[in-house]
């Protein structure tokens, strides 16, 4: 007995030392599994800390460490190079990552629109004392959004479109979104697409909503996603689960429980209580709406962003 | 030029591109595509279409903002270098703006400039006046005393002080301000395209990268590496012209000086 | 230099720009919501200061740029001295290092952050490369700046090599050396805080551009504050180490001259 138990010891501490301790690759029995996320400082991500506060990933021996970065282009590549176990990410960079053969998965949801066209977390604003009433009147006027070539201007030309406008004739300026409101207050721009908590800043500063543009775009739309790479996949299935499901309840609970989500807003953004109390959260369902997923990428073919559609069976769960 | 120099500078270059394209040759790592995939793209992107469409606007921003930059350090430079207590005064005030990072101050700079060809300019002048005003300031400080000192013997006031004094006791250190403040502005050319840009070659860069088009967006660093090369040479050619009393008086001796 | 004089005037310059920027906003020169006065952008800094993540985010900062200007001014130096002082090597790697020169560390983002995520590796690779071009210049400029009389002294009295690196090309080039490193300093801190918004490594810039994208305003101003003020202590700091490096400068450089440039010079004028 005491020699099986011996040889056991000494299997693990063998196991022990030749796996490094390094992010996320597989760790001995008893050993949470030391996992980093890319995430943005948005919104969009609350879930997330949510769910590592509640403890979601530490009942599933997952370490969570989660590191904002500046955008998809930047998470998408240290996903890829194994820096970061996964990432958060917009549907239409993960579409266009699948195009260009980057070895990529989708593992779950990240969130949606709320599908309410007066009460969606995004909106399309004028100024107040614009002539332009409807979206079809922004044909050959300008529209700031805060990356080119995404979901974005997929929206909003769908927008245009649903108004009986012509989507090509609508230009385009990128503008990150803080400094998207100057812009329409001092004419530079006609019109403007933004999130919260720049919405809120938009309404409070007297601008006109003519469009929920990602209402508009799909029913539900899935706006971003959490993915992991090919390889993490492969070599580490078990932790990929695991994660997905602390993900799910983590969305489940995001979804349940708003007023926490105000909160945990304050731990990782510095969004006052204030506007905290007043912006309309986005929709955190637990599963991808998958047609959404497919409009956007017809849409997207459309518009010119994509040359061919990517393998959308393949890149979802 | 004669054959050996023409090989020396030729023979790192040739080395390290081989090297790299045998090493890169069968890469299907998305973030290291294989040199002769870089080389292809270069061509299909950089059409002389393109070229006019994206790279020549960028050029002219760049001038404009080097040139709104020159003018200005060396104008201020002179009249801080000139005075100890204007010095004193300015120079906490310039070293806090210095440090601000362009990216940072894009935003304030929109408020004011709005969001076109203006910024821009603005935005490219703002980051490279620091070298020519900094060794403006440090040539006029410096000057020879002995000259000053004859200047003042002889009388010598005014414009005449300013051009055969003040100025070419500085322009070593002007030129060196310059050349410094040339390769900030490119940096700055790219930076000022990533926010509220419709063109440009740092904006088709930064393009790429956000669509994962990894092999064009390493052809368009190459071109603005190329871009680089020819306006140091460029560059060169103008210093050797405008610091010709210099070189001529160094040269006394052992030879023209190396650059 | 006047002992205490510049201090205070400095002082008294920064005082005018504080109000001034009050003012501004005031009167509607611009936006104040955007642009908020700095008696808001105090308060805010006020707040700022009493939160544990202000200090470890500025610890962060300085650590990148004390770590890349290191590395860029032992690498700058090294290379500048051995390229200056072995023309083979120069004209071998001028075509090299001219052209990767004027590429702009922006580009070397994607490649940093696949190689190192956003940690404070991608930073300080970000300040090494674009510091070590502005001391490598001027070291450069340095070394060819030796004057022609001395350098032929030094010949006539066969001076050895490291001899003449010693007592020639160093006592030249150190003013431009020191000059390289303040210019570099101030690159460093622009490109570490620059990394740290755009990459995401822990510092002051990615605290900006949490608070840009949080739409808190005044924070951002006050960080930006907070960028300045680290540049002018820097500026400081390096002020105090050339006054005491180049205390001897122009005595040393009339003995390596000699008289003969003196009559040289004033020559040219009459």
């Amino acid at each position: 007995m005491r020699r099986i138990i011996a040889l056991f010891a000494a299997a693990a501490l063998f196991g022990a030392a030749a796996c490094n301790s390094s992010n996320g690759t597989p760790s001995t029995p008893g050993q949470p599994d030391n996992v980093n996320v890319g995430v943005i400082a948005i919104v969009d991500v609350a879930p997330i800390y949510l769910g590592k506060q509640q403890g979601f990933f530490s009942k599933r021996n997952i370490n969570l460490t989660l590191t904002t970065a500046q955008g998809g282009a930047a998470i998408v590549p240290a996903v890829v190079s194994g820096q970061y176990q996964f990432g958060f990410s917009n549907t239409v960079s993960l579409l266009l990552a699948a195009q260009n053969g980057l070895p990529l998965k989708v593992v779950c949801n990240g969130n949606n629109s709320t599908g309410m066209a007066d009460a969606d977390f995004a909106g399309l604003f004028v100024k107040a004392d614009s002539p332009i009433k409807s979206p079809k009147e922004l044909v050959g006027k300008t529209v700031a959004a805060n990356t080119l070539k995404n979901i974005v201007e997929i929206s909003v030309r769908d927008s245009v479109k649903k108004d009986g406008g012509d989507a090509a004739g609508v230009k385009f300026a990128e503008l990150p979104f803080p400094d998207q409101l100057p812009a329409l207050q001092a004419g530079r721009v006609d019109a403007i697409f933004v999130v919260e908590p720049f919405q809120a800043a938009a309404i409070a500063a007297g601008a006109r909503k003519i469009a929920s543009s990602y209402v508009d775009a799909a029913p539900n739309l899935t706006v971003a996603m959490y993915f992991t790479s090919n390889q993490l996949r492969t070599s580490n299935p078990g932790l990929v689960t695991r994660f997905t499901e602390a993900m799910k309840e983590s969305l489940a609970y995001a979804d349940t429980h708003p007023d926490e989500v105000r909160t945990v807003l304050g731990t990782y953004t510095q969004i006052t209580a204030e506007v905290r109390a007043k912006l309309t959260l986005p929709k955190w369902p637990a599963e991808i709406d998958k047609a959404s997923v497919q409009a956007l990428a017809e849409h997207a073919q459309s518009y010119g962003l994509l040359t061919k559609q990517p393998d959308i069976a393949a890149l979802l769960p | 030029m004669s054959v050996r120099r023409a090989a020396t500078a030729v023979a790192l270059p040739i080395v390290l591109l081989t090297a790299w394209w045998f090493i890169s040759a069968g890469s299907t790592d998305y973030q290291w595509p294989p040199l002769s995939k870089i080389v292809a793209a270069f061509v299909a992107t950089w059409t002389p279409d393109r070229l006019r469409s994206e790279v020549v606007p960028s050029l002219e921003r760049l001038a404009a903002g080097y040139a709104l930059a020159v003018v200005l350090g060396i104008g201020l430079g002179v009249l801080i270098g000139s005075s100890p207590w204007l010095r004193a005064f300015c120079e906490p005030v310039l070293e806090f703006m210095r440090a601000i990072p362009p990216p940072v101050l894009v935003p304030i700079i929109m408020l004011v400039a709005g969001i076109g060809d203006a910024m821009k300019v603005v935005v490219i002048a703002s980051g490279c006046i620091w070298p020519v005003l900094l060794n403006t300031v440090e040539g006029v400080r410096g000057r020879d005393e002995v000259l000053s000192d004859t200047c003042r013997v002889y009388g010598v006031r005014g414009g005449l002080r300013l051009r055969h004094l003040i100025l070419r006791a500085a322009s070593p250190q002007i030129l060196t301000g310059a050349r410094q403040a040339l390769s900030i502005a490119i940096i700055l050319m790219v930076i000022s395209e990533l926010f509220a840009a419709q063109n440009g070659l740092g904006f088709t860069v930064m393009q790429f990268s956000r669509g994962f088009q990894i092999p064009e967006m390493w052809s368009g660093v190459f071109l603005l590496g190329f871009i680089g090369v020819a306006l140091a040479g460029a560059y060169q050619l103008a210093e050797r012209w405008l610091l010709r009393w210099y070189h001529g008086q160094r040269s006394t001796g052992t030879g023209p000086r190396e650059s | 230099m006047g002992g205490h004089r510049p201090g205070v005037l400095g002082l008294i310059g920064l005082a005018s720009f504080a109000v001034a920027l009050e003012i501004a906003p005031r009167a509607g020169l611009v936006p104040s919501e955007y642009a908020p006065p700095t008696s808001r952008i105090a308060v805010a800094l006020g707040r700022l200061v009493q939160q544990n993540e202000f200090w470890i985010a500025l610890r962060d900062t300085i650590i990148t740029w004390g770590i890349g200007l290191g590395i860029a001014v032992a690498a700058g130096v090294l290379a500048g001295v051995v390229l200056g002082a072995v023309p083979l090597l120069w004209e071998l790697a001028s075509t090299t290092v001219e052209f990767l020169r004027p590429i702009p560390s922006v580009a070397l983002i994607p490649l940093v952050i696949v190689l190192f995520g956003s940690t404070i590796e991608s930073s300080v690779v970000l300040v090494v490369y674009a510091a070590f071009w502005q001391v490598l210049l001027q070291v450069l400029h340095g070394v060819a700046d030796v004057d022609p009389v001395a350098r032929d002294t030094a010949r006539a009295y066969q001076l050895g090599r490291w001899a003449r690196i010693r007592y020639l090309v160093w006592p030249t080039a150190l003013p431009y050396v020191v000059t390289g490193v303040r210019l570099a300093a101030s690159v460093a801190l622009i490109l570490a805080i620059t990394g740290e918004l755009v990459v995401g490594s822990p510092g002051l810039g990615k605290q900006i551009e949490v608070a840009r994208q949080s739409g808190a305003v005044a924070n951002v101003y006050a960080l930006v504050v907070v960028t300045g003020i680290l540049g002018v202590l820097a500026n400081v700091a390096m002020r105090a180490i050339e006054r005491r490096a180049l205390a001897w400068h122009t005595a040393v450089r009339r003995d390596v001259a000699g008289s003969a440039v003196k009559e040289e010079r004033a020559e040219v004028l009459a």
